[in-house]
């Protein structure tokens, strides 16, 4: 039993077939404690084999074997078989073939009939010299023990005492792509098995969820409209200050007509650094300068308003030339090429009319991130504080109060307006 | 009679005269004063000088006030920058003084005192110089000036790793002292000996040293010895430095210089009782070490790309492209041409020069590497630039100034061994950091550079081992231990090693060397062994060569181990593979590959002897002339330890039957242990004698219907496992010819022993029915007919030579039977059975 409790650990692939001759060695144990591996060597191959067999029995094995024997393999599990018996004449010390002289049954035959049919495993060879190493005895003879380096006497050495491993390279690989690879599907089966862990709840858990969920939607959804209505009343607000508040302006939220220029205020140094070429119009202040309550929304939507441009745009510099960058400018286009190619001919001065998108759309933005992964009902409740704060508008009473004091509203909170 | 006489005599008294006039001649320049050639007064200059400097006694050398052991950097250029040649007495050439002057510009140089110094204080060495310092070609000629050959006779020896290097070194210092290659300075490769009684200053492969020491154990011809190139750790150098430790001990008169190239010399000094350091800078830039962001999927096609990029965008200089072998660099190159063709065309790039660089390409190929890169096509266009695609040899061995850019995928070709399936094979592997430093080092030789690696940074740091395994731990030791054997080395296993091999890789070598009957069960070596070690060739094949009269073919097996020694001489240019493959077809024998390279090498003799042009011969035979000469130099070399030892020279008749089986079964008196048996009769899969390693015959053989059972020449490893040069047996020669490896006892349970153990009761059942009861079947029926035969006693090597006609016109009637099979080949692919029965007429009758 001990070759059969190494086995599974040389070759996974083995596992099946492994298991299977557990169970046979198991069964054998019982009886015969002496020859374990007796079954396993004469199951299937060995000629002198078992002593009860019938006729019948043996013409049937032979010709079961002939047919294996017979039988032309597929070059796909020629490769398989080559490769595990490369792997298990390469994984096996030489002097543990000699101090475990009793024959075990070699794992490299029952991996490669995992994978094709049961028939190769008769090819097996069984490993284990009888004979002891004249080799062997001869560095005996120099002083040297199994397990032992090679080398001076004096030195303490760290030499080896394992040959090197080969290792097989087939293709044109590069170095890393391996070990990457193996990465990724690691990774990918510590997710798969993380989902599964998730997927284990009971079924109070289960309604529990559901009922969160379903709290957390309609929590999310009063947000949303929060974040609208703060973002209309300091539009309102704006318009009626005149910009006194700076980064604060209108947007033109649903502004379809690309041609209309309605880059209200874009200043030509900021517009030079505009990426896209494109009539347009849109935010032209930086994200940061909206209130973070609701900054989620308005970037949102810029978003969307990219992704929507985005082929339009693509097909627009894939007429100048695709390899250019879009920071290229084609000295060689005179006006009528421009024309040609729906560039603004009107704007001389300013020759990168460009739809205007908040400049640091793509940049990170920790405040918002942090506000974002607080709860809804957290959320929610900054949002109903900012415009009371700023407005004196109560979200709830869905009106709007002379001063501070806000007198009338019955609290803060949802529950206080029941 | 007496005119006779006169007649000779007259001849000597101008030989005197001739010698009278080139003596008053040289006496005539001044430099020389002429009474010093009187022999009578001879005597007078020795007391003169008192030195007793033996060789140059007949002239006044700056020498002759040195001493040894004491002489300064100072001195050594005074004599150096002498009229006269120091060692010869000749006037110093003009190319001498050119020469010296780039000499003196060398890196090395600034530190000859300081090298002196050193030297004079130690008895072991460690010296460190990149490539480019110098150290090869001046270190040894230092050493020369302090060492001072003449006045005690022995010599300086200086190692290198690769015979070309020993060569072109040796030729490059003969010229830096004016003398004649062969004559002060020479060298001494596997093979061939350029040296002669005046040589003071060897170059020489480490293997050409370590077999040099067989003979002489405390190596005491030498009074310096010099390794050169000790970081590259070949499996000699090593096994010379664990020998050059004890013979120190032992001679404290013995100088010893370990030269590295890298900075890890750390180790030398630590392995040699912490010898003293001296490190000369090289003369390099920095180069620029640039990654990729991702693994990429195909190192080939990336390589390709990347050196076309570079073309397109970065300044002049010159590309150094790493892959690991022919096929694929000639690939490689191929793609850069077409694609850079296409760039020029389109994007106005400047032309770019291709070359392919690797061992097996001939010498004149290879030099073109050296060639200027191509000019720009117009005046004023982009400039051109060259591109080397290169396997490692580029890597440490060779300078290639110009190269500024390297472009490196982190491969290379490595020899490999495991002594657990006794496979010994070529595998591509990763590359160590060391080696990759050493890449990266070949961009900034004339300029910075950079070079360009085809992995990421985290794969350069987590992949790659730090230092490429030394050789000795990569190979079968069987040779190795055989040497050391004869070398005196008694305790194997304590043996003194820098890194020694594993265990189970000792164990494997002793044991194949028992097999052969190379040692005995003690471990001791037997006359076989002693024998076998005399030949400088692995134990299988020296077995097989000295076992080869008892088979009286020692003549063909002689040919055939040399055909072996040396690389294919097959040739098979990508654009004429049918053609190539259909000359072969003219020397093939459907029963072997080593019966074809022997057919083929008689056809080369036979031309050879007809007076033909044998490299135009050659070439229409899609043959290799180089590798073909060389087999014959080394055939030579062969047959001439064969005569020392007393083998016999001898062939079977042509017109013998048994002349092919003869050598088929000579083959396994060395090589019984590489022998495969089909899986199955229908089946193309072969397993190896107790290996159990599943392979197939390599497509280049010339065996048309293989046997059950092969003896192959060497186990090939790629994605698939190859046997390659393979030949038919018969598995009762196995049985016969080595009972011991083939004792059935030690044979695990299987197919093979099963197979072998039904031949063995059919051998025993043929036996008892006809009562002979001598020995095995096949064998015993040759055996008698070979003694009742009087042809088969020993011939002669001028029968021999006749045989050789004989072979080539017999080879025609050969090459009738070839026609015969390819008409039939159509019928063959039709019917297998009718298919078999057929080629069962062709192989001749065993």
């Amino acid at each position: 039993m001990s070759s059969t409790t190494k086995d599974p650990s040389t070759n996974g692939a083995a596992a099946a077939a492994a298991a299977d001759s557990d169970s046979e060695d198991d069964y054998m144990k019982m009886t015969f404690t002496d020859e374990p591996t007796f079954t396993t060597a004469s199951s299937s191959k060995s000629k002198s084999g078992k002593p009860i067999e019938t006729s019948l029995q043996r013409r049937l094995r032979l010709q079961r074997e002939g047919e294996i024997r017979g039988r032309v393999k597929s070059k796909a599990e020629l490769a398989a078989e080559e490769e595990a018996r490369r792997e298990a004449a390469l994984s096996t010390s030489l002097f543990d073939k000699l101090v475990a002289p009793s024959p075990k049954a070699a794992p490299s035959s029952s991996s490669a009939s995992a994978s094709a049919s049961p028939a190769p495993a008769a090819a097996a060879p069984v490993i284990g010299v009888t004979a002891k190493s004249k080799g062997l005895a001869m560095m005996a003879k120099m002083g040297f023990v199994p397990g032992t380096a090679l080398g001076a006497k004096s030195t303490d050495s760290e030499a080896r005492t394992e040959p090197i491993k080969i290792s097989i390279k087939d293709g044109r690989e590069g170095i890393g792509l391996e070990s990457e690879r193996k990465r990724k599907m690691r990774e990918a089966a510590e997710a798969a098995g993380e989902m599964a862990k998730k997927a284990k709840v009971d079924e109070e858990g289960y309604r529990e969820r559901v009922r969160r969920e379903r709290e957390e939607a309609r929590l999310e959804r009063q947000v949303h409209a929060a974040q609208k209505v703060a973002e209309g009343m300091d539009e309102d607000y704006g318009d009626e200050v005149g910009g006194e508040e700076g980064g604060i302006q209108k947007i033109e939220e649903r502004d379809d007509d690309d041609r209309e220029d309605g880059s209200e205020n874009g200043s030509d140094s900021r517009e030079k650094k505009r990426r896209k070429k494109k009539t347009g119009a849109s935010s032209s202040r930086p994200l940061r300068a909206i209130p973070v309550v609701y900054r989620g929304l308005v970037r949102s939507r810029e978003e969307a308003e990219r992704e929507r441009r985005m082929p339009y745009d693509l097909e627009q510099s894939s007429m100048l030339s695709s390899t250019r960058l879009p920071t290229y400018v084609d000295d060689e286009l005179d006006m009528d090429d421009k024309h040609a190619l729906g560039k603004d001919i009107g704007a001389v001065h300013k020759p990168w009319n460009t739809y205007v998108m908040a400049e640091d759309l793509d940049e990170e933005d920790p405040e918002l991130d942090e506000f974002n992964a607080l709860s809804p009902d957290e959320r929610l409740r900054r949002l109903v504080l900012y415009m009371r704060d700023k407005h004196h508008y109560c979200f709830w009473c869905k009106a709007k109060y002379e001063d501070a004091e806000m007198d009338g509203c019955p609290g803060l909170t949802e529950e206080d307006h029941d | 009679m007496a005119s006779h006489d006169d007649k000779g005599v007259k001849r000597s008294n101008m030989e005197d005269n001739g010698q009278d006039s080139k003596r008053i001649k040289r006496a005539e320049n001044g430099d020389v004063a002429p009474e010093k050639y009187n022999p009578y007064l001879a005597h007078l200059n020795e007391d003169g000088n008192g030195n007793g400097n033996g060789n140059n006694g007949d002239f006044e050398s700056p020498l002759d006030s040195f001493e040894r052991h004491n002489t300064t950097a100072v001195q050594a250029a005074q004599a150096e920058d002498s009229e006269l040649n120091p060692w010869t007495g000749q006037p110093h050439s003009q190319r001498y003084f050119d020469i010296l002057k780039t000499r003196r510009d060398l890196p090395v140089h600034k530190q000859r005192q300081e090298f002196l110094d050193m030297y004079h204080n130690t008895q072991i060495l460690v010296f460190v110089g990149e490539t480019g310092s110098g150290k090869t070609t001046q270190i040894p000629q230092y050493v020369l000036y302090d060492e001072l050959p003449h006045t005690n006779g022995k010599l300086i020896a200086c190692t290198q790793p690769r015979r070309v290097a020993a060569m072109s070194v040796a030729q490059r210092v003969a010229n830096e002292l004016d003398v004649e290659l062969g004559q002060e300075v020479g060298y001494s490769i596997r093979f061939e000996n350029r040296t002669g009684p005046k040589t003071m200053l060897k170059y020489m492969t480490d293997g050409q040293l370590l077999r040099e020491s067989m003979h002489d154990h405390d190596m005491s011809r030498y009074s310096c010895i010099i390794l050169d190139e000790a970081h590259e750790r070949t499996l000699a150098t090593d096994i010379l430095m664990a020998l050059l430790k004890q013979i120190a001990a032992r001679r404290k008169d013995l100088k010893i210089i370990v030269m590295s190239a890298t900075l890890d010399a750390q180790k030398f000094q630590s392995y040699f009782y912490n010898a003293p350091l001296l490190a000369v800078p090289g003369r390099t830039f920095p180069v620029e070490i640039f990654y990729t962001p991702e693994p990429e999927r195909d190192y080939l096609e990336a390589a390709v790309r990347t050196v076309l990029q570079i073309h397109a965008t970065e300044p002049e200089g010159d590309i150094l492209l790493f892959l690991t072998g022919e096929e694929e660099i000639e690939d490689a190159c191929r793609r850069i041409s077409l694609e850079v063709d296409d760039m020029i065309r389109e994007s106005d790039a400047g032309p770019m020069k291709v070359y392919p660089l690797y061992g097996t390409l001939p010498p004149a190929h290879q030099q073109r590497i050296f060639e200027k890169a191509p000019e720009p096509l117009r005046k004023g266009g982009r400039p051109g630039r060259k591109v080397i695609v290169s396997t490692n040899i580029a890597e440490t061995s060779l300078t290639i100034d110009g190269i500024v850019y390297v472009v490196d995928p982190g491969f290379s070709k490595q020899k490999i061994y495991n002594p657990r399936s006794r496979v010994e094979s070529l595998l591509v592997s990763p590359i160590s950091k060391a080696s990759a430093q050493q890449r990266a080092g070949r961009a900034g030789r004339t300029r910075p550079g950079k070079c360009f690696r085809l992995y990421t940074e985290k794969a350069f740091k987590k992949e790659l081992i730090e230092q490429t395994y030394p050789e000795i731990l990569r190979s079968n030791l069987a040779n190795t231990v055989l040497e050391l054997k004869k070398l005196g080395v008694e305790d194997l296993v304590h043996f003194d090693l820098m890194d020694p091999p594993a265990p189970e890789t000792m164990m494997r070598a002793l044991e194949e060397l028992n097999y052969l009957a190379c040692l005995d069960d003690d471990g001791e070596l037997t006359r076989l062994g002693g024998m076998a070690s005399e030949f400088p060739l692995d134990p299988a094949l020296a077995v097989m060569l000295i076992s080869s009269p008892e088979f009286y073919c020692s003549n063909e097996i002689l040919s055939i181990v040399s055909l072996l020694s040396v690389p294919s001489i097959w040739v098979r240019p990508n654009n004429a593979r049918k053609r190539a493959d259909e000359m072969k077809m003219q020397f093939a024998h459907p029963d072997g590959d080593h019966l074809t390279l022997l057919n083929a090498y008689h056809a080369y003799k036979g031309a050879e002897t007809n007076g033909e042009d044998m490299k135009r011969w050659c070439h229409e035979h899609f043959l290799s002339y180089r590798h073909l000469s060389s087999a014959d130099n080394v055939r030579a070399q062969l047959k001439r330890i064969m005569e020392t030892h007393d083998i016999d020279l001898v062939s079977t008749p042509f017109q013998d039957k048994n002349y092919y089986t003869n050598i088929r079964r000579a083959l396994l008196a060395g090589f019984f242990m590489q022998v495969a048996m089909r899986e199955s009769s229908n089946s193309k899969v072969y397993k190896t004698v107790k290996d159990d390693q599943l392979v197939m015959i390599h497509p280049s053989t010339s065996v048309t219907s293989p046997y059950d059972w092969v003896v192959y020449n060497e186990f090939v490893l790629t994605t698939k496992q190859y046997v390659r040069t393979v030949t038919n047996i018969r598995p009762e020669w196995l049985l016969e010819i080595a009972p011991v490896y083939y004792d059935l006892d030690t044979f695990e349970k299987g197919e093979i022993k099963s197979a072998l153990t039904r031949i063995t009761d059919k051998v025993k059942r043929r036996q008892a029915i006809k009562g002979s009861g001598s020995a095995l079947s096949g064998g015993s029926e040759e055996k008698d007919t070979k003694k009742d035969k009087p042809s088969l006693t020993p011939m002669n090597v001028t029968e021999f030579i006749d045989l050789v006609g004989v072979v080539v016109e017999a080879k025609d009637e050969n090459l009738e039977k070839k026609e015969n099979m390819k008409k039939s080949k159509k019928r063959w692919r039709k019917g297998r059975k009718k298919t078999k029965k057929e080629a069962a007429l062709l192989v001749p009758p065993v």
